[in-house]
């Protein structure tokens, strides 16, 4: 099966077969024999070519969080066809929108802007308290803030979009 | 032992590595104990560890870690004859102690009058100055309004460093460089400390450029007797949140260690302190150091001190709660080796240290020659989101500091947490940068290190793609599920869910 592997902006096909906690990996030319025993939401092992290797594997939003000795790889990882056909279409996609989410639970202290508001980036966007501490959102580029859905005061949950700019 | 005030049944009021930390001394000294927790920690280590464990409220802090009366009535209800309160929440709060004393319990802490004298951060500074142990400049009483600050400010020159009057832990500390910054920070500052302290004052003292941030650790009996047990160098902070810290202080040769321990020694006595307590001082790069606060509490960094002085803080806090004397002099204090502590939170450091609760899913900590693992966490734990992001302390003892270092790099590439985001990664870094190997260190020094860091310097690129596309290709299902391994293995892998294909 062959799989397209996305780290930043570069995306390697990488074909895998193999079954029972043994595999083939082939990335171009270079192939290897992993042994893995691989956990849903915890700690690998791998054994590439008898190299030992540890690596812990976590769903984020939509990619995996593999942390290898100490680095930490955001990698994204589609069935060759659905890369194809996303890439494709990709070109026809909007861009330029910050769509400003919650990373974690929490109550917004602040908001300190509104809807209409242009902000630079760096700009400061709103104050959520969470473990005891006040976290500073600040903008990431310049835009105009075109929704604000949070007001001081309100809960909010992992993933809930707390202000859009565009 | 513990006789005179006998101790025979201690309640923790806190949480967290530091209870389950207090609870393991206890057993040793063959006390009972009795934890206290709110609704998010029915599962908490510490819970699970102490002889008896009552709920005292909900999870926020102040309806449970901070209900003085719950938890006195708690103690009495239990025929506990002693509470100590850790560190954070109620530990610097003289209306506790109080609380404590009235109800006929002993408080392993100061007096209520010293903790008093020490809390209000600008009454302590006024004391110091009498003592003449120089102090930096800043305003002598808690600014009101922010007209007031504004002028504080302009005064001091910027920039400016805004403390909370009720302080410690960074919480409430905002540093600010122009005037423009000034309202939204002292928002944020009286915000934070109002949380934390109940108390939102603040005062302004100028920003020191490039400090370290040295304190001294004393210890004072009931009957007279101060000794200091040298310093901690506790200059690895990112925004007033020390993340490293270790003792001896590469920095201090025995002379400043002499003068700085008798400075916070005077302080000590001034106060009319007794029991463990720390003096922070900021050091210039001429060695010149400014008496900062006193924090009357157990410190987070002290094991970093257990392990140069073979001396046990919880113990000796106990003993003279208790009433005993100290038993040794100044020098008979000796300082063998050298300790570094690492702070594991559940934070991101790749995205702006964001908190990262959630539940440990895969935990492996590190273990071997001269490693200490003080930690409220287990595989299957939940951080709750209610408290600080504390998970563990790693600390190491080795003959000198490069051998401390080298042991610390090893323990944190052993240590392994899987579910929640920790400071683990960024933590290596600073271990393996040569600003801080050659203790070129100061309070920027981490500030100035972040930008560089990356969370993947590509070395281990195709295993890292290897591991993923493996993932996806077990989840997609198509193979047959992998045998359960024929031993449990070295950690116990997979053991909450089996890997198995998906479900049609």
């Amino acid at each position: 099966m062959k799989f397209a592997v996305t780290i930043g902006d570069s995306t390697e096909m990488i074909e895998v077969s193999g079954a029972g906690g043994r595999f083939r990996v082939t990335i171009g030319e270079q192939v290897w024999d992993v042994d893995a025993r691989l956990t849903p939401q915890g700690i690998s092992s791998l054994l590439i070519d008898g190299s030992s290797y540890v690596a812990d594997v976590k769903d984020e939003d939509g990619f995996f969080r593999v942390d290898v000795q100490g680095e930490s790889y955001d990698i994204r990882v589609e069935e060759e066809t659905r890369h194809i056909i996303r890439t494709r279409g990709r070109a026809a996609g909007g861009h330029g929108s910050q769509i400003v989410k919650a990373p974690m639970p929490g109550k917004v202290s602040h908001v300190s802007v509104r809807a209409g508001d242009t902000v630079n980036a760096g700009d400061p966007l709103l104050v959520i308290e969470a473990m005891k501490m006040e976290n500073e959102f600040k903008a990431r580029a310049a835009g105009t803030i075109t929704q604000v859905r949070v007001a001081a005061g309100q809960t909010v949950n992992p993933g809930d979009v707390l202000l859009i700019i565009e | 032992m513990l006789r005179e005030h006998r101790i025979n049944k201690l309640l923790i009021a806190n949480r967290g590595e530091i209870a389950v930390r207090v609870i393991r001394t206890c057993r040793e000294l063959g006390l009972a104990t009795v934890a206290v927790y709110s609704e998010a920690d029915r599962e908490a280590l510490h819970v699970l560890m102490a002889d008896e464990a009552y709920p005292i409220g909900p999870p926020e802090p102040a309806a449970s870690y901070l209900a003085i009366d719950r938890i006195v009535q708690v103690a009495k209800a239990t025929g506990a004859d002693a509470i100590h309160p850790g560190y954070g929440f109620l530990a610097e709060n003289p209306v506790f102690a109080e609380a404590c004393l009235a109800a006929g319990l002993t408080f392993v802490g100061p007096p209520p009058a010293a903790m008093r004298a020490m809390s209000d951060k600008t009454a302590a500074r006024r004391m110091a100055t009498e003592m003449k142990v120089p102090v930096v400049p800043g305003t002598s009483s808690p600014v009101s309004d922010d007209a007031e600050a504004a002028r504080a400010a302009r005064d001091l020159g910027y920039p400016v460093m805004i403390k909370a009057v009720m302080g410690g832990g960074g919480k409430g500390m905002r540093l600010v460089s122009r005037e423009a910054d000034l309202p939204a920070a002292l928002r944020m500052a009286r915000a934070e400390a109002g949380a934390a302290f109940a108390d939102g004052s603040i005062y302004i003292e100028r920003y020191v450029a490039e400090p370290r941030h040295i304190e001294i650790q004393v210890l004072a009996d009931a009957h007279g007797n101060v000794v200091h047990l040298g310093e901690r160098e506790c200059s690895i902070q990112r925004r007033h949140q020390k993340l490293i810290e270790e003792s001896p202080s590469p920095f201090v040769d025995d002379a400043m260690r002499a003068r700085m321990g008798k400075a916070a020694c005077e302080v000590a006595a001034a106060a009319g302190y007794v029991n463990a307590g720390t003096v922070e001082f900021l050091v210039d790069r001429d060695r010149n150091f400014y008496f900062l606060e006193m924090n009357t509490r157990l410190q987070v960094e002290h094991p970093v001190t257990e392990m140069v002085t073979g001396l046990d803080l919880v113990r000796e806090q106990l003993r003279i709660a208790a009433g005993e004397r100290l038993g040794y002099r100044q020098d008979e204090v000796r300082l063998r080796g050298a300790a570094i502590e690492c702070r594991i939170n559940a934070e991101d450091p790749f995205a702006g240290f964001m908190p990262s609760p959630g539940t440990i899913t895969g935990l492996r900590a590190a273990e071997g020659p001269w490693v200490r693992n003080d930690s409220g966490a287990y595989e299957g734990y939940t951080v709750p989101r209610f408290y600080d992001t504390l998970v563990a302390k790693l600390i190491v003892w080795g003959a000198d500091r490069d051998a401390a270092i080298r042991r610390m790099a090893r323990a944190l590439g052993e240590y392994r947490i899987v579910g929640v985001h920790t400071t683990i990664p960024v933590l290596q870094r600073v271990l393996a940068h040569a600003d801080f190997r050659a203790a070129r260190l100061s309070t920027a020094l981490l500030e100035r290190m972040l930008p560089m860091f990356r969370p993947a310097e590509g070395r281990y690129r195709p295993v890292a793609m290897i591991a993923a596309a493996l993932t996806a290709y077990e989840r997609l299902g198509r193979t047959p599920a992998i045998p359960p391994s024929p031993s449990p293995g070295p950690w116990r892998l997979g053991a909450r869910r089996g890997w198995g294909p998906r479900r049609p």
